[in-house]
């Protein structure tokens, strides 16, 4: 079953065409990333699926909802991290998560005070919890504003960059609790992210975006295989001469062979990596070559992103 | 979809929380009602007229006693000089003040309200809330409000003090405040003055991109008050109980169809895309 569900969703801003007839969907309890640069239209894509600025064209389904029709119950079902924090910095940790708790409908009192302890103490904010936001770092505030997007048990969130402006630490800390997040209480997730590890670590499926329009989408795998083609073979040698490069060249598997002289290494692109791997060695060792390691190189998912973007 | 009070409480009393905590939004509201419920009327008119010796030319205020209605005339008779100034000038020459002050007090939080979370860049994330358009504008006309109209009932309060405390001597024990105009100018006039002007202003809020944009728009309401004000001073109106039932009247009629076109024109989906 479909989460989210869009269809031609379109936004333009005057003559600017910020999202254009993106459609996708997003299965129930997946992580799904939309990756793209900055300005490629992921924000706008989240606003318009949390009912925050309506479609120019197009139409969307969330949780079963109409985002035209049933914008309040669009937005009791989904949990939000918007691209700032957007927190009361004058309020103490405590204030801003009863507000919001309220705000989505926990009136039980038990129940809001029991969820919102829970909620800090999962992310180390419990003894802070009386203090201002103001005088909260940006990691504590970006993990404040996850605890909030999560007060109502939403089945379905939407992370804008949850690791922008962190530093390597808090980033990591931040994934580290979205996996936690995604595993241990199995929420639909749409991750809006220009960052690469974000999208490779937690996402089972990616699409990439740019200027607005969807460029592929697939597992980060899949995406690897469908832009950079089929993995290469990297053969580390002790010593590297002509003999060698000469014997590699002529079987009928290989297509190319690039020589890094520095590093005695060769990297050859091969029709089929897994096959052709034994028959590439056994010409090396014949002739002459004393191999010290052989890899199946696949390209990394920036190589492949920003190939994409660029051709774009 | 019905309006729930419970949540537009909810944004007033979050609303509050922060207000209350910001000297620079609470500095004005006590100080400027302080200034017309306390300091104006001591320095303009009591002072004076205590020091004054009896027969003190009434000057310039002639105009506007002159101007005044009969049944007014009749209350001024057998009346000293300094008695008639004292009377007119407590009794019907600051009964307008008493609608500048909510205004001027809510001005500041009124134009805060959206256009502040907007600069302060919390409006994503409360816009994100299953809040409805009308709970939200209800949320905000509350929290500028509650605590003007809180400010307008204590300044009545001690401004009825001190003008008592000089009645009590200039008039041989009568006590001139409180009295039906009176009660009715800041229970029914003030608020549905003051709902009018807040409802605006939060509307403009919403709209413009930034608080002092939304509060240099906000003081143009003050102009038809003003116009009270001079229409009380020149004697062309006086607040008789009449005339404020038939204000409070009108005002609550545009109350009403300004939270009507106001919950219409709020379009949380454009608050954003302005800003976009």
């Amino acid at each position: 079953m479909s989460s989210v569900e869009t269809n031609g969703l379109t936004r333009r801003f005057g003559s600017l065409m910020a999202v254009d007839h993106l459609s996708f969907e997003v299965k129930e309890g997946e992580v799904f990333g939309l990756l793209g640069p900055n300005g490629a239209g992921k924000t706008t894509t989240v606003r318009m699926l949390a009912c925050l600025i309506s479609p120019s064209e197009g139409s969307a389904r969330v949780g079963g909802y109409d985002i035209g029709r049933d914008s309040l119950k669009v937005r009791q079902i989904v949990g939000i991290l918007t691209e700032n924090p957007s927190l009361y910095e004058r309020l103490t940790a405590y204030e801003n998560m009863d507000f919001f708790a309220e705000a989505y409908g926990l009136s039980d009192v038990q129940e809001k005070r029991n969820r919102i302890r829970e909620l800090l103490e999962f992310f180390e904010l419990w003894k802070r919890r009386n203090d201002k936001v103001a005088t909260f770092s940006k990691g504590m505030k970006q993990k404040l504003a996850i605890a909030r997007a999560l007060v109502h048990k939403p089945p379905i969130l939407f992370l804008d960059e949850p690791t922008a402006g962190l530093d390597p630490e808090s980033s990591k800390g931040i994934r580290d609790l979205m996996e936690r997040l995604s595993q241990r209480e199995k929420h639909t997730i749409l991750l809006c992210t220009h960052h690469l590890e974000d999208a490779e670590k937690l996402c089972s499926r990616v699409m990439i975006i740019n200027r607005g329009k969807s460029v592929i989408v697939g597992s980060p795998d899949e995406l690897r295989d469908k832009i950079a083609g089929q993995p290469v073979l990297q053969v580390t040698l002790k010593k590297l001469n002509q003999k060698i490069i000469e014997a590699v060249k002529e079987l009928k598997q290989v297509k190319e062979v690039d020589v890094d002289d520095s590093a005695s290494r060769l990297i050859i692109t091969l029709d089929d990596v897994k096959s052709a791997t034994p028959e590439v060695v056994r010409s090396i060792v014949y002739a002459g070559g004393m191999v010290l390691s052989v890899n199946a190189l696949r390209p990394s998912l920036e190589e492949t992103y920003l190939k994409l973007v660029k051709e774009e | 979809m019905r309006l729930r009070i419970q949540k537009a409480m909810l944004v007033f009393r979050k609303d509050w929380r922060e207000v209350s905590r910001n000297w620079q939004v609470i500095l004005p509201i006590v100080v400027i009602p302080f200034m017309f419920s306390v300091l104006l009327p001591v320095l303009l008119v009591l002072i004076p007229s205590l020091a004054a010796t009896p027969g003190t030319s009434l000057g310039g205020f002639e105009t506007m006693i002159q101007n005044l209605p009969k049944h007014v005339q009749d209350e001024l008779a057998g009346m000293t000089d300094q008695q008639v100034m004292v009377y007119i000038m407590s009794l019907y020459f600051f009964a307008p003040f008493f609608l500048i002050i909510p205004l001027m007090a809510s001005s500041v939080i009124a134009s805060d309200s959206f256009a502040g979370e907007k600069e302060r860049k919390t409006i994503e994330a409360l816009l994100a809330t299953p809040i409805s358009d009308s709970e939200l504008f209800l949320g905000k006309i509350l929290v500028s409000f509650i605590p003007s109209m809180m400010v307008t009932v204590v300044s009545f309060i001690i401004y009825s003090t001190v003008v008592d405390l000089f009645s009590f001597a200039i008039f041989n024990g009568r006590l001139l405040l409180p009295n039906l105009v009176w009660i009715l100018l800041i229970f029914g006039l003030a608020p549905t003055v003051a709902l009018a002007s807040i409802g605006l202003t939060v509307m403009i809020s919403a709209k413009v991109k930034g608080f002092r944009e939304a509060q240099q728009i906000s003081v143009i309401l003050l102009i038809p008050i003003l116009a009270l004000v001079f229409g009380q001073v020149t004697g062309a109106i006086i607040f008789g109980p009449v005339v404020v039932t038939a204000l409070i009247g009108f005002f609550a009629i545009i109350d009403l169809a300004v939270f009507k076109i106001g919950v219409k024109l709020f379009k949380r989906e454009e608050i954003l895309s302005k800003l976009a």
